[in-house]
């Protein structure tokens, strides 16, 4: 039964997957496209300075490292990010996450006075994970902090890697199945 | 949705129709954004500020997203008013095709407890027809659109012509029995829905194919697997070569001669340059929505028709109905840890009515019945999690536990309070009177509402639902009207002229060539998904004038 759907499931992309890209193309061109060219290391121009980037970025991709997957800058995270304050965002918005990367970066200096983006990977692990505790905990009062997880938790599962290497994602499954052996699609559904 | 059908019927039955629509003309490849990848979506699909200045209320409905926007009103063009401490929520979209493009596509038959409704509790008036007289037309809509569905020998909900049925997922499945065996005489069975799940040879032959199970139809569907006029009727009374869609073209008045007392067509407003037209036709079919169908009949007022064209009752404009929905409620359904789904389904569950059927009820009559569905939670929730790193990643590949949701839609009582009017002096850019909606619900609506509420906990607790949140049931209050996107009865169809607009062929009884088939003409709303009914109506009416035509009648 599910071998057929896997067979079925191929021709069905494979006809259709020229249609998808024209369709996705032409759908939505524009900036996103150019956007994701970049390299994500660079500062991408935008209301995000370099440092506020650099945060950004290193931030980000403690809360999802590279593994046999791409990480959070790989995806290109902190590019979304900076196209959303920049685009999307109004001055309130700006203003709220400016304060709150200024304060985090605080929150995460080592006593010894190293900033984040200065410490190694490992060392970056340690501090975050210890502050992403005390704030799930509610022995630290942090909104920013959750909501900036949030988004980067959103925009990394909403990028072409997350969707389809991290997650499994079907643009044109064929046909529905309403209960299926978990070992046959064990990744969650990336839509 | 209604307007596709009387097209298809008439020129099918040889006659030139001229379809006018104000909107502009729709394209798969210029409109419809059903291949949009999550990583193309703009701003993680956030609402900008221009679209909340754009469109206050249309950027609030279930189907309104950053790559679906073109099919929704901009508000500011298209002002209405609601009347001091009232409110109205009117989801809409103008363009060829209309809500046939963003509808849910649920499609439920009225049953026959449902046209003798009104006579039985004495609310609003008897419907002219009764189950025998439309069922033949559910049969012939049902077959040309492609309904999929399950057989399940219902009074309350009659079967109809189906292709198979979608699935219940594997929590659905636990579900219905703990429901069906804790409250015997309740069914949980497949949404009824209009997409295709076996294609007709006739389906195929309009182009039509097999739902890809992408539950992407707000976006519209390439494929044209589900019911639209963009995919059905239009094509099929395009294809007759009788047809001419005259778009980007609103109707501001029907024109009546006052010595013969029929109608000889409509007078146009061209939306782009203002310049106002006359199209002359043999019989006039209004399907331009109940609030703007209403509102064209309203401005048609003449010397013979002081309060309004066909409205020798008063009734037009009057006993305003939707569906009020609420009662939503969601939990946790444990077990089924190592199933899955595959595929998105574009459908759940649906509840038939059981108060007032199979149960009793106190404080209202009638009743309500419920859509929804159970999945495995996704990465969302990762979004409020805690932890980092490798491990927090790592656990965001896994499924999360089964969530069910379910909402209710309840029947609204037919009431002359709750109406439409015209504006006393505001037009729009185009000169059509701003339309003022006065609608309330009353405590019919109130205590069925907090009755779902108590049925929706219950059925939760019974099938071991843990984290379950509903609505309180001693304060809710029903959602306002509107949110049921069901407009209906401002022209409702009756036995008796003084009483009603329409006679039971959706015909007014004072312009003999003049019919109305969208969500105007009915007399109950019932609390299933309406569409299909309209569809049914559309259908019968339009052979109805086909055959009055044809024998000279008109």
């Amino acid at each position: 039964m599910v071998h057929d759907v896997q067979l079925h499931r191929r021709q069905v992309i494979q006809s259709l997957i020229a249609l998808s890209a024209v369709g996705g193309v032409a759908a939505c061109g524009g900036a996103q496209e150019s956007s994701n060219g970049q390299v994500a290391g660079q500062a991408a121009p935008g209301f995000f300075n370099a440092s506020e980037m650099a945060l950004i970025a290193a931030v980000a991709q403690t809360i999802i490292p590279m593994t046999d997957t791409a990480g959070a800058v790989q995806a290109d995270v902190p590019v979304t990010l900076q196209n959303l304050a920049t685009d999307w965002g109004d001055t309130e918005f700006q203003q709220y996450w400016r304060s709150g990367l200024a304060a985090l970066d605080a929150a995460l200096t080592t006593d010894a006075g190293d900033g984040f983006t200065s410490l190694s990977p490992s060392e970056r692990e340690a501090a975050l994970a210890a502050y992403d505790a005390q704030v799930f905990a509610g022995t630290v009062e942090d909104g920013f902090y959750r909501d900036f997880k949030a988004t980067v938790v959103q925009a990394y599962y909403m990028s072409e890697p997350g969707a389809t290497e991290e997650l499994a994602y079907e643009p044109v499954p064929g046909e529905f199945i309403g209960c299926v052996p978990l070992s046959d699609f064990p990744r969650t559904w990336a839509t | 949705m209604s307007g596709g059908w009387v097209a298809k019927e008439m020129c099918e039955q040889g006659f030139k129709v001229a379809v006018i629509e104000r909107g502009r003309k729709v394209t798969v490849e210029k409109d419809y954004t059903d291949f949009v990848d999550p990583w193309d979506v703009e701003h993680l699909n956030r609402k900008t500020d221009k679209d909340r200045k754009d469109y206050p209320i249309q950027s609030n409905v279930y189907a309104f997203q950053s790559f679906t926007k073109q099919f929704w009103v901009k508000d500011n063009d298209h002002p209405y008013e609601t009347a001091d401490d009232t409110s109205f929520i009117w989801y809409r979209g103008y363009h060829e095709g209309g809500r046939s493009i963003m509808w849910g596509r649920q499609s439920y038959r009225m049953s026959e407890i449902d046209f003798e409704a009104n006579a039985r509790d004495g609310h609003g008036v008897d419907w002219p027809v009764r189950y025998d007289d439309i069922k033949p037309w559910y049969d012939y809509v049902e077959r040309f659109a492609g309904i999929s569905g399950s057989m399940e020998g219902l009074d309350i909900l009659p079967d109809g012509v189906f292709q198979p049925p979608h699935d219940l997922t594997c929590a659905e499945l636990d579900f219905k029995a703990s429901v069906e065996e804790s409250f015997p005489g309740r069914r949980v069975i497949p949404g009824r829905v209009a997409n295709l799940t076996e294609p007709t040879q006739e389906q195929m032959e309009l182009g039509r194919g097999r739902c890809q199970a992408r539950n992407h139809c707000f976006q519209g569907c390439s494929f044209g697997a589900y019911f639209s006029s963009n995919s059905a009727t239009l094509p099929a009374a395009r294809r007759t070569g009788n047809m001419t869609l005259i778009s980007e073209t609103a109707v501001h008045k029907v024109i009546v001669d006052e010595a013969t007392g029929r109608a000889t067509g409509v007078e146009t407003v061209d939306i782009a340059s203002g310049e106002s037209k006359v199209i002359t036709a043999r019989v006039v079919f209004l399907n331009a929505g109940t609030i703007p169908s209403t509102m064209i009949l309203l401005n048609s007022a003449n010397g013979n028709a002081p309060n309004g064209l066909a409205n020798s009752s008063g009734m037009l404009g009057k006993n305003m109905m939707d569906h009020h929905s609420g009662a939503r409620g969601t939990a946790i359904l444990p077990g089924n840890l190592d199933r899955h789904t595959f595929g998105r389904r574009p459908n759940g569950f649906y509840i038939p009515r059981f108060r007032n059927h199979t149960e009793e009820a106190e404080g209202f009559v009638r009743g309500f019945g419920y859509q929804g569905g159970a999945t495995r939670e996704r990465w969302w929730t990762s979004m409020g999690k805690p932890g980092v790193g490798a491990d927090f990643k790592a656990a965001g590949r896994n499924p999360g536990p089964w969530r069910i949701g379910m909402v209710a839609f309840g029947e609204v009582l037919p009431n002359e309070q709750n109406h439409v009017r015209m504006h006393a002096n505001k037009t729009d850019q185009w000169g059509f009177p701003v339309p003022v909606l006065d609608v309330r619900w009353g405590d019919n609506e109130r205590n069925m509402v907090r009755q779902a509420i108590r049925d929706t906990r219950a059925m939760l607790e019974a099938a071991g639902g843990i984290d379950i949140e509903t609505d309180d049931p001693e304060t809710a209050e029903p959602a306002p009207p509107g949110i049921g996107i069901h407009e209906m009865g401002t022209a409702r169809m009756g036995r008796d002229p003084a009483t009603s607009v329409l006679n039971s062929w959706n015909q007014s009884w004072d312009i003999p060539n003049l019919f109305v088939t969208d969500g105007s003409f009915m007399t109950s709303g019932g609390c299933q998904n309406p569409s299909l009914t309209y569809m049914a109506f559309s259908a019968r009416a339009a052979n109805h004038a086909a055959e009055l035509m044809k024998e000279g009648a008109l």
